[in-house]
């Protein structure tokens, strides 16, 4: 079975070397849990960049798209009404909602998509049973990572958490539950 | 170094989330007093869904009166908490972090009480649903070439964009008051809202993500908003209401307003939870510089409209800006309105009184009652002298008119004080965050000097 470790840094740099160094003993799952984003960690990590704008672009195309539709198959096909003279079909006059619904759309799947991504609306993670685990939103900063048995070099629980430990971790410990 | 580092993140959080455990008498006296302003402006409320708007002083032609310049004013006075979330934060100005929760959370609650005024004007609010495009077997539709149904989408689409920019960068902050709630219970309501936010750098990837993209989508939002309401009277016959500087114009106006009432805010606020070392004197400073910015685009806009009234000739423009608003029934939110917004934002060009706070605050709440009243001379005055003589009329707003703004100031301050008492006031990840960059890059410059 995959072993899971998570350790405690005082700050980004110190964590940002540790991915550096568990990266170079093989280790491939890694996250940090930081009580703010910062650069370093961000680097060392080197996670691509988030996938969320395309699907905001989508979401916004589809929300402006349906809400014209809507407005031409209200006021121009089963309801026409001459007000003003102007055309049942009026394209002007319909940019103005279409562009609102675009952006509530488009607004609405960001949200939703950065909850979803980030694996949130879970109220709970094995991380939050680990001592100690509340400055991870407050000053300090975590690794967690998962051994995979057999592995190229990811060598043994005991080898990594002495690395961990020689680069400065507050504290190592295994994480049951498991990464995430 | 790493040590007071991670001291100082410590310190900051504690300073910023003390105030959601520890409430005083005050909060309790301030609770009681706007929570009794707000039951009062329940009862307006209440008094005029039963016996109708003959209760305000609204005649024919003064049909928009109160009702639409209150709507007005307060989606204005929203506009500034986008502008300073939004587009300072893709201009990179990181001054904004210390102030942005402010200003949002006063966008919030200002819509809420714009959205109250159209509902209780339709007269019979109970149909407000007649505005949604619901499957109606009668086919009575929308219309959707008029402005109305514009603002109803813009106004709709403001509130709820704001809401979840508001609560998407609220979230680390309440997983920071999560973990340091005294209580097991306070704990749980937190982490319920905090939506289980436990930091992952993939998280933040998403997140970061989603703040940059809702920025990018709440600032064309936000000058389409102000635009759309102009739309409502620009798009009107009246004097003095048909112009194209509408939608710019209001725009300004609307920021104006809103950096009038973030420092009205801000200023007691920062004093009573003694958060000056966070919202410092150059932040202060700098809402009071964009303050007068703003007042400036205003006064442009003052200018070209009475401009192009006298440029165009026309006898019915030239009628209503210069003989109705200077000296026609109720011509005094006109001389409120010269002064507040075009003479007294003058003194903010002098650093010594831009500094003084309680002179800056004064003159914020001025301010605020010179937009009020701005609103006021365009709406009302405009419709009290039409083309018609025989068609004028004066307005003579009511005390159940009077109380309604009231009672809407009262219930404002009082979902405010809520968010005060309640909610970290401050965007507590990202004020840690620029602090740590601004270290990082001190000790870059450091080495390159050693």
């Amino acid at each position: 079975m995959a072993e899971s470790l998570i350790a405690e840094f005082g700050d980004d740099a110190a964590l940002a070397r540790a991915i550096d160094r568990v990266r170079e003993l093989g280790v491939r799952e890694l996250d940090a849990h930081t009580p703010y984003s910062t650069e370093l960690v961000r680097d060392a990590l080197g996670a691509p960049p988030s996938r969320l704008s395309t699907a905001v672009l989508v979401g916004g195309a589809l929300g402006a798209a349906a809400a014209y539709g809507l407005e031409w198959y209200l006021v121009a096909h089963l309801y026409p009404l001459n007000v003003g003279g102007r055309p049942p079909h009026f394209p002007l006059g319909f940019v103005p909602i279409a562009f609102e619904m675009g952006v509530l759309f488009a607004s609405g799947t960001a949200f939703v998509g950065a909850l979803f991504l980030g694996r949130l609306v879970r109220l709970w993670a094995p991380v939050f049973e680990v001592p100690g685990f509340e400055h991870a939103s407050r000053d300090t900063f975590w690794l967690t990572l998962k051994l995979e048995p057999g592995s190229a070099n990811a060598g043994s629980v005991e080898r990594v958490s002495a690395e961990l430990a020689a680069l400065g971790a507050l504290s190592v410990r295994e994480l049951p539950g498991g990464t995430a | 170094m790493t040590q007071s580092a991670r001291e100082a993140d410590s310190a900051l959080t504690d300073q910023l989330v003390r105030t959601v455990w520890s409430g005083s008498v005050y909060f309790r006296i301030a609770f009681a007093v706007l929570g009794l302003g707000s039951a009062g402006f329940a009862a307006l409320m209440l008094y005029t869904f039963q016996r109708g708007i003959g209760l305000w002083g609204n005649n024919i032609p003064v049909a928009w009166a109160f009702a639409i310049v209150n709507f007005v004013f307060w989606i204005g006075i929203g506009h500034a908490g986008t502008f300073i979330s939004a587009i300072l934060y893709l201009l990179e100005q990181r001054w904004r972090a210390a102030v942005n929760r402010f200003s949002e959370a006063m966008t919030l609650f200002a819509v809420a009480q714009a959205l109250l005024f159209p509902v209780l004007h339709l007269g019979r609010p109970w149909f407000a649903y007649w505005l949604i495009p619901y499957p109606d077997r009668m086919q009575v539709w929308p219309q959707v070439k008029s402005p109305l149904p514009w603002d109803f989408a813009a106004v709709f689409t403001y509130g709820t964009v704001s809401l979840l920019f508001f609560y998407l960068g609220l979230l680390p902050d309440l997983a920071s008051t999560r973990d340091s709630a005294p209580e097991r219970w306070r704990r749980r309501i937190y982490g319920v809202f905090a939506l289980g936010w436990r930091g992952s750098e993939d998280a933040w990837r998403h997140y970061r993500m989603a703040y940059l993209l809702l920025a990018g989508l709440a600032t064309p939002l936000v000058l389409s908003v102000h635009s759309i309401v102009s739309s409502d009277f620009a798009v009107g016959l009246t004097p003095g209401w048909h112009s194209t500087i509408f939608p710019p114009f209001f725009v300004a106006g609307a920021i104006f307003s809103g950096f009038a009432m973030v420092l009205s805010l801000i200023i007691p606020a920062r004093k009573a939870f003694h958060l000056e070392n966070v919202i410092t004197a150059r932040h202060v400073d700098n809402c009071a510089k964009l303050l007068l910015v703003t007042g400036l685009c205003l006064e442009y806009g003052y200018a070209v409209e009475m401009f192009v009234a006298w440029y165009s000739g026309d006898e019915f423009e030239l009628w209503q800006f210069f003989v109705t608003r200077p000296t026609g029934p109720n011509c005094w939110a006109f001389y409120v309105m010269m002064f507040a917004n075009v003479l007294l934002p003058q003194l903010l060009w002098s650093r010594r009184l831009r500094t003084n706070l309680k002179l800056l605050w004064v003159i914020s709440l001025v301010v605020n009652l010179g937009m009020w009243c701005e609103r006021f001379v365009i709406i009302v005055m405009g419709l009290e002298r039409e083309y018609l003589r025989a068609d004028e009329a004066a307005f003579n707003p009511t005390w159940v008119d009077w109380g309604l703004l009231a009672g809407s100031v009262c219930f404002f301050l009082f979902l405010f004080l809520g968010f005060l008492r309640w909610l970290p006031v401050v965007a507590l990840s990202e004020v840690k965050e620029g602090r740590r960059e601004r270290e990082r890059t001190l000790a870059q410059a450091e080495g390159a000097r050693g």
